[in-house]
């Protein structure tokens, strides 16, 4: 009894370690991208909620406005249209957040620092990803609102589309790696960046990523929430923090997405200066989740680069690129790292 | 039991639905309000209604002084003015019989040309925010702002300017304006390539505009469609080139046009013009100091100005396409009558009914702003 206890308490303790940190980086992640793409587009962005009892934050250029908004967010009345389906309408937001969060727990951030250590922890990633669509389906059909269902109808078959060509990417890296464990994954990458998997996986690399910016509906993959054609789509009836919620799940993602994109194929925590004779032993004190870190910065900040730069696709386009591209080029591929092991093709498959 | 007038109500089909697109909407350029009937994601039927800028311009003009009618014209279309102003003086210049001293008409093209910049960079970054390109929207705010600093050198104000008054214009050019305006110039030639690489050669931006909303040279001319439009349909038609006014038979410049008809060309030739008027404001820059003398001539008392009976049609080419005002003096002080023609009255209700039929959600608010189509001065 003590025992379950005992683990019980600690597993809170370790998930409560594991949030708090994602829902601040998710907090600045959005103050993030407002700055970048702000100047980006030649305007300063957030620049006037500071912590002024702070003294070294007193000219934080804007550093609290993740906190204002929050706050804004909290207070305001949630508005359920009399319409809507109430119990979904409430629903919905909690079934797109609660994965997009409960996903963390098989992702290593660096050599055994992860809450969950199976060995399925890929399939559970995927499972969770895709419940997260429901909240989205559930959220366009609840509010009772033409562009609300129009966007549903969209995300539906972008992200069931995307998920495919996701998938057979992440086969890809499954057959490199022989495990299914996220840890196993890394641990094969061990060596030098040459042998980190975005090299032999180059084309599974790229179609990984491009497919996790439309699963997460950022641009230039957007259309479910097509500012300018239907509104806000999905989210348009929500408000308040009903609302905050799909906006957290969205960024919950998008850092998933980076940190997956991170493990599978460049090396999750390894250091990328392994193998090379001086700088190795240089750079042998920094801890491994640095790394980590600094992989996943450097892939949502190509999330919010695609965003100021790209136009948004139209429907058709996405559908077009999902199935008859991205779809074949992850087949073939499959079938050249099976042989590519058949061969032990030095230096990634000798093993 | 039912009444006998019992109609019972006619439901669309069950694959057809209807969406209210506006009259406040974020892909669309004002209030503005379209009735779009859909086929899955295929346009079926559009039904512009407008009306919801109305403010009765043209009938309020009648109770007003020829003179306290230029504060009044500008506002007609907000993105670009000054073609309104300068229609307008034309219009009573004609009726009066009053005669442009030559250096008010270079400050009056150089005006022009730089509203021209400055709405087709406002214009070309609304197209590209349609399809959710922000950042070019925020380059051509900035740019803009830095032609609209200045306008309010020369005017005093920003947007409407109240500036070219029948007769003349209000007053001189600033010293130096000119060499502010060449840095200006050159300013906005260093930025076209980073504008060609954000957004004009951007390949998702071509597969976006290419054949949507297309329309023929035929089709073009038979709606009375004007501008940059109807070039990019290939037709060089240009009031500039074929019914000079001011000074424009003076200067230089091409008339660029485009085949496609569709969004693109008309993307296209508005980004040529950009570099046309350019042009234009390098040879007025050049010009303009060799050319002495008043820039007004004189008025009678504004307050008590009888104006011939009579009636006028002056016509220009403002950045949306052709801009015309037609006046009717009957003697007095207050004009009898003013009808606007407005460029965008023309090509933003029928033919935007018409280019959106057989496209998708996505692309309408796309077609309506490639077509430049400003509900304030539809409504008027």
């Amino acid at each position: 009894m003590v025992e379950t206890l005992w683990i019980l308490g600690k597993t809170l303790v370790q998930i409560v370690i594991i949030l708090i940190p994602i829902i601040l980086a998710v907090a600045y992640l959005t103050y993030a991208e407002r700055k970048i793409i702000g100047y980006m587009q030649v305007r300063i962005g957030p620049n006037r909620v500071n912590f002024s009892a702070i003294p070294l934050l007193r000219r934080g250029r804007g550093l609290g406005q993740p906190i204002a908004d929050t706050l804004k967010l909290l207070f305001k009345e949630i508005i359920i249209p009399s319409n809507s389906d109430r119990f979904l309408f409430v629903i919905a937001p909690i079934l797109s957040i609660a994965p997009a969060l409960a996903a963390w727990a098989v992702i290593p951030f660096a050599d055994g620092w992860v809450l969950a250590d199976i060995n399925a922890g890929v399939l559970y990633i995927l499972a969770m990803t895709s419940i997260g669509v429901y909240g989205v389906i559930i959220a366009g059909w609840a509010s009772n609102s033409k562009y609300a269902f129009l966007s549903t109808l969209r995300v539906t078959a972008q992200v069931v589309s995307y998920e495919i060509a996701m998938g057979f990417a992440i086969v890809g890296v499954l057959m490199a790696a022989g495990s299914l464990n996220l840890g196993d994954i890394v641990a094969a990458q061990k060596g030098s960046i040459i042998h980190w998997f975005w090299l032999p996986l180059l084309p599974l690399f790229v179609i990984y990523f491009i497919s996790g910016v439309a699963e997460t509906n950022r641009a230039p993959f957007d259309v479910a929430e097509g500012e300018s054609e239907i509104v806000a789509g999905f989210h348009v009836e929500y408000s308040g923090m009903l609302f905050a919620l799909f906006f957290l799940a969205e960024y919950a993602n998008m850092i998933l997405i980076s940190a997956l994109a991170a493990i599978m194929f460049l090396g999750g925590w390894l250091s990328p200066f392994q193998g090379i004779p001086v700088l190795e032993n240089l750079f042998s004190w920094v801890p491994g989740i640095f790394w980590m870190l600094a992989k996943m910065a450097t892939l949502l900040f190509f999330f919010l680069w695609f965003r100021a730069t790209f136009p948004r696709y139209r429907y058709d386009q996405i559908m077009r690129l999902g199935w008859k591209i991205f779809i074949p080029i992850t087949l073939v591929w499959i079938v050249l790292v099976g042989l590519f092991i058949l061969m032990k093709l030095p230096p990634w498959f000798v093993a | 039991m039912r009444p006998e007038n019992y109609q019972p109500v006619e439901h669309p089909p069950s694959h057809e639905f209807e969406l209210y697109f506006g009259p406040n909407h974020p892909g669309i350029e004002g209030n503005y309000a379209l009735k779009v009937r859909f086929n899955g994601d295929k346009v079926e039927n559009v039904t512009a209604d407008g009306g919801y800028l109305h403010r009765g311009f043209e009938k309020i003009m009648e109770e007003r002084l020829w003179i306290q009618n230029v504060a009044l014209v500008p506002r007609i279309c907000v993105p670009d003015p000054p073609p309104m102003e300068e229609t307008y003086a034309q219009a009573v210049e004609m009726l009066g019989g009053l005669e442009v001293p030559e250096r008010a008409q270079w400050i009056r093209a150089m005006l022009l040309e730089m509203s021209r910049i400055a709405a087709h960079l406002f214009i070309v970054g609304g197209c590209a925010a349609t399809i959710g390109q922000y950042s070019n929207m925020f380059w051509g705010v900035a740019d803009r702002d830095r032609i609209l600093d200045l306008f309010e050198e020369v005017t005093g104000a920003r947007i409407y300017h109240m500036f070219i008054t029948p007769g003349g214009v209000r007053r001189d050019i600033p010293d130096g304006f000119l060499d502010r305006l060449s840095h200006l110039l050159d300013y906005l030639d260093a930025r076209l390539p980073e504008y060609d690489d954000l957004f004009f050669d951007n390949p998702v931006h071509h597969r976006r505009a290419e054949g949507i909303g297309q329309m023929t040279q035929q089709q073009a001319l038979s709606w009375g469609v004007t501008g940059p439009n109807l070039r990019a349909c290939g037709l060089p038609f240009d009031v500039r080139r074929d019914d000079p006014y001011l000074i424009y038979d003076q200067l230089e410049f091409d008339i660029p046009t485009e085949t496609g008809g569709d969004v693109l060309a008309r993307t296209m030739v508005r980004r040529s013009e950009m570099i046309e008027s350019t042009k234009i404001l390098r040879q007025i820059i050049q010009r303009l100091p060799h050319v002495k003398g008043p820039i007004r001539c004189p008025l009678p008392n504004p307050l008590a100005w009888n104006i011939p009976a009579g009636d006028a049609y002056a016509r220009t080419e403002a950045q949306k396409g052709e801009l015309a005002f037609y006046v009717v003096s009957n003697g007095g002080t207050k004009p009898w009558r003013v009808h606007v023609r407005g460029p965008s009255s023309m090509h933003a209700v029928q033919v935007l009914e018409k280019l959106c039929l057989n496209a998708r959600i996505e692309d309408i608010a796309l077609i309506m702003f490639s077509l430049d189509a400003c509900p304030p001065e539809v409504d008027r």
